[in-house]
This record gives C-alpha cells, structure tokens and sequence, in this order.
C-alpha cells in the first residue's frame, strides 16, 4: 500500500509522540479550572466542530498539527495547535480563498464485504519499526516490542491514509498489552502494562 | 432529555460556564434565566434557534457584560419580541422586586 | 411533582432583614413571576430543566453510568462488553457518541487513561478534558511511570496491585470503572453517583468514600 504524503509533510517522528519521553517537567494541575481559559479559545473551539468532517477529517487535522514545527508546538497553548491547524486546512482546502468553497466531504462509509481479523485475544504480536514520513498512530515507544492482542475492535479508518486524501482504507485495531518491562527496560515494574490500540498493518504475528 | 439537546449548539463563546465539566451559576437568578429560556424554547412558544440569535446579538453588542446578563438580556428580548409580554410590564415587575414590595422568589 | 420547596436563596441574606435583589435578581424575577401569571411557564418546570441538565452533560454522565454499574452486576457485565449499547440504556443519547471501552478496576487491577499522541478523552461522559490531561508531562509520564504520576495526584497503589494504562491511539475512548468504596451497601444509585468523580474516571483518583455513619 502506498501513501503519498503531502509534499510539505516530511514530519518523521515529530516531537508530537511523547510517550515515555522525559524533561517536560512535573504536571500542572489547576483546581477547578473554566473550560475555556479565555474567549478566543471558545471561537477556536466553536469554528473547528462547525468544520471538522465537512472540509477536512480528524486524522488530516491532527496532521497538521503534527507537522508543526517543534519548538512552535512545544510552546504553544494547547488552543494554538488547533487554530493553526483550522487555518491551515481551511486554506489549503481553499476554503478561505475568495470564490467557491469546496462541497462538505460525506462522511465515508464501512464496507460491507471485510476480510476477517488477521489477530484474535490472546495472540502475541509485535509492534513494526515503521519511520514513515507522514502520518501514523503507531507511538514510538512501542515499535519493535512484542505484547499480547487483548481484543478485536473496528474496522476503522486508517490514519495514516485518512490524513493524506485516500478515504477507503480500513483495517481491524487491536487493543495489545505490553509489559512494562518490555517498554522501559528491567528496572520497570514487573507487574504493570501498557495497552496501545493498533491497526492491523502495524503489526507482525510473533512465532 | 430533548432539553440538553439544542443548548449543546452553544458552542465557542456561547458554550455555558463550566467548572471540570459541570455547570456553574454565580447566583440563583442565573439558574433561572437558564432555565426559562430552555423551558419556552422546548416544544414551547418560543423557538430555540430564535434565542440563539438573541444570545448571540447580545454577544456581539455587550461584549464586557458577564454570560448570564447577556443571556437574560436575550431572553428579554425574545418575550418581548414574541409578544408574550411587555417591556413596560417587565419594567414595572422588576420595580416592584427592587424596592422590596413584592418578595417571591423561585 | 407534587412535593416541591421553594426557598428564599438571596446569595447576600443574613439574619432577618433581607437586601433587596440587584438588578439583574429583579429583572430574572420579573421574567419568572409574570410568565407564570401568565400560564405560560411554572417554576416547576424551570427546576426541571435545571436539573436534568446539571445531571445530563460533565462528568455526571460517566458517573450515574459507573453508579448504574455498582448496583447492577449484569448492567456491569453488558458495559464492558458494549459500553454504548450499556450507556444507552441510561437514555443518554448515543448519536453523537464515540466508541467507548469501559476498562474496570478490580481487586489487584487499576487503570489509567492517556492519548499520549495527542488528547482524546470520553468527553461524552466526562466532558472536556481538564488542561493537565493534554499537557506534554502528563503524555509522556503516564505511560512510562504511572506510579509516580498517581503519587502526584495523590493516590497511592500497592505494589502488589497491576497498573494498567490505556493509550488511547485510535477512535475508542476510554474510561475507568472505579471500584465501588466498601461501607456503601445501602446507599441509594443516586447517591452512589455523588461519589463518582471525573479523576476516578481517568483513573488518576478515587472515588470519594462516605461519610462514617453512626
């Protein structure tokens, strides 16, 4: 399967996939705070549910956040991110030029006809080392380990073609549990896990 | 509850205040003012959309004036647009709460 | 409803000499008190709405859920198995809901929500995620040393107990069934939702425990 990534996205790893990363400092827990931090917030909020799934999808919105530049991404408010990413679809979807606007997208439909899971509870799998330019929802953390499918879920759209223009392309996730201790090494605890949802192409069976 | 349904197109500086999620009155009045505005809009003689635009007018016009007033001042609006009742009734009702002659409250 | 109280509820009263409303008070008053001369409205069903609202968006929705959940064994069972289908149940609307997974905490099991990639969240049951939860320390920490990050929110688990940390990389959302605290057998659904709070659904808290009953 071949994706063609959009020409300015060349983001490899972006600073986006934090899981397991260290220096960010401790967490910064606010009592009871608004919802909206400030009323800007509220509009970036209120003109991305009035244009998510009409003018573009999820996958190509986060995307585009995605391919921020890091220290942009690392500094701005959360809110930020998304009035980038709003702008920046908007525009290159042409919707902000004068003149016509492109029609809604439909929402795209789950065929009916799908080949059975590749996976079943219980398998062991391991997470594939794919580095692809463009979008993914594989972490990085857990490329390369092996866990145990714990569940079948989906089919779902496929993110990594959903951001990039090809909207047919679904695939079964799978819920797989992997050991602390595969992720972070021995001194991790021996008992706890993590469970990371992934698509089928993201995985390998385990002999 | 069909009532939750129209005030989830509040969104954006439109959106209710909250706090973790939950909703927020500053006072009791401000549950009020919610409420008989989803009480007249819900399958009743007023229509949501037409409060909406009220709110959003409101908005647009009193920008420093806190969420609540704008909307009470929507819903104001709205009934006395409608013709349910009058400015001048509201005006000489809200007198009569002022200086303490009459007392009920809700 | 035949049993209603109403009350005087002026934020500023003391003692026996009430002040008079402020402006704003006046005019919510005159609104009320002439809609209901007129027949147009009762105040009944302004509280109505009130409080189908307050228990209808937030984290009220996740927790009258998990309440449903602690006093029925097979509402539990048809959760986990299919938590829209379970939350529908509840007469919560569905059509705008996200697939849920419900992951239950257990004897020896605890669970703990993060979008490490990004921050999805169940904000149909929970509302919208508070700042930390999409905040890069909680991101990245979460998956690697869940223990220390509880420690910061101040729960503290075992060692002989499992952590399990859900990332939420795809279009599920999670949430985290609570264990129901012991000394509750006799509390009523709804007050067992009143225990049920949005960090306890994440998995970063418990649920709070009763008072001590004499």
């Amino acid at each position: 399967m071949a994706i063609q990534p959009d020409i300015d996205s060349v983001v490899v790893n972006g600073v986006h996939d934090m899981g397991g990363m260290h220096g960010f400092g401790p967490i910064v827990i606010e009592t009871d705070e608004p919802v909206f931090h400030a009323q800007w917030e509220g509009k970036v909020r209120a003109i991305f549910s009035g244009t998510v799934g009409r003018y573009y999808n999820l996958d190509e919105f986060r995307h585009v956040i995605e391919r921020m530049e890091p220290t942009a991404y690392l500094e701005a408010v959360y809110y930020e991110r998304w009035l980038h990413a709003v702008e920046t679809l908007l525009d290159e979807k042409g919707v902000l030029a004068s003149g016509s606007a492109p029609a809604p997208q439909a929402p795209p439909k789950r065929p009916s006809n799908f080949p059975a899971p590749k996976f079943k509870a219980g398998d062991r799998a391991r997470a594939r080392n794919l580095h692809p330019e463009g979008h993914i929802r594989l972490p990085r953390y857990v490329r390369g380990k092996s866990g145990v499918v714990t569940s079948v879920k989906g089919p779902f759209l496929l993110p990594d073609a959903n951001a990039h223009g090809n909207h047919d392309v679904w695939e079964y996730v799978y819920p797989v549990r992997f050991a602390a201790r595969e992720l972070w090494g021995a001194d991790a605890s021996a008992r706890d896990s993590v469970s990371v949802d992934l698509w089928e192409s993201y995985l390998e069976a385990v002999r | 509850m069909s009532a939750a349904r129209p005030a989830t197109s509040l969104d954006g500086n439109l959106a209710l205040p909250r706090k973790n999620g939950e909703l927020v009155f500053e006072a009791p009045w401000e549950g009020r003012a919610f409420g008989m505005a989803l009480a007249l809009t819900d399958g009743g003689p007023l229509v949501w959309n037409d409060f909406r635009q009220q709110l959003v007018e409101q908005i647009r016009t009193e920008p420093d004036h806190r969420y609540y007033e704008q909307w009470l001042a929507a819903f104001e609006a709205l009934v006395t647009d409608s013709g349910l009742l009058t400015r001048e009734q509201l005006a000489r009702r809200a007198a009569e709460y002022r200086s303490m002659e009459r007392d009920e409250v809700f | 409803m035949s049993e209603h109280e109403h009350h005087e509820h002026y934020p500023h009263e003391h003692g026996h000499h009430p002040q008079a409303p402020s402006d704003v008070e006046a005019r919510a008053l005159a609104l009320e008190s002439l809609l209901i001369e007129k027949g147009i409205l009762t105040s009944e069903q302004v509280d109505e709405i009130i409080r189908t609202f307050e228990q209808d968006i937030g984290p009220m929705l996740g927790a009258r859920v998990v309440a449903r959940a602690w006093v029925d064994p097979d509402f539990r069972k048809r959760l986990i198995e299919d938590a829209n289908a379970a939350v529908g149940e509840l007469g919560l609307s569905t059509t705008n809901l996200a697939r849920l997974s419900v992951v239950a905490n257990e004897p020896g099991v605890h669970n703990m929500i993060v979008c490490t990639l990004c921050s999805c969240y169940p904000w149909m049951v929970l509302g919208l995620p508070p700042t930390w939860y999409k905040s890069p320390p909680y991101r990245s920490r979460a998956v690697r040393e869940p223990r220390v990050v509880l420690e910061e929110f101040g729960v503290n688990i075992p060692e002989d107990v499992e952590i399990r940390v859900w990332d939420s990389s795809s279009d599920l959302r999670y949430m985290v069934l609570p264990e129901r605290p012991s000394g509750t057998e006799a509390m009523a659904e709804a007050e067992l939702a009143e225990l049920v709070t949005r960090d306890s659904m994440i998995g970063v808290g418990l649920p709070r425990v009763p008072a001590a009953r004499s």
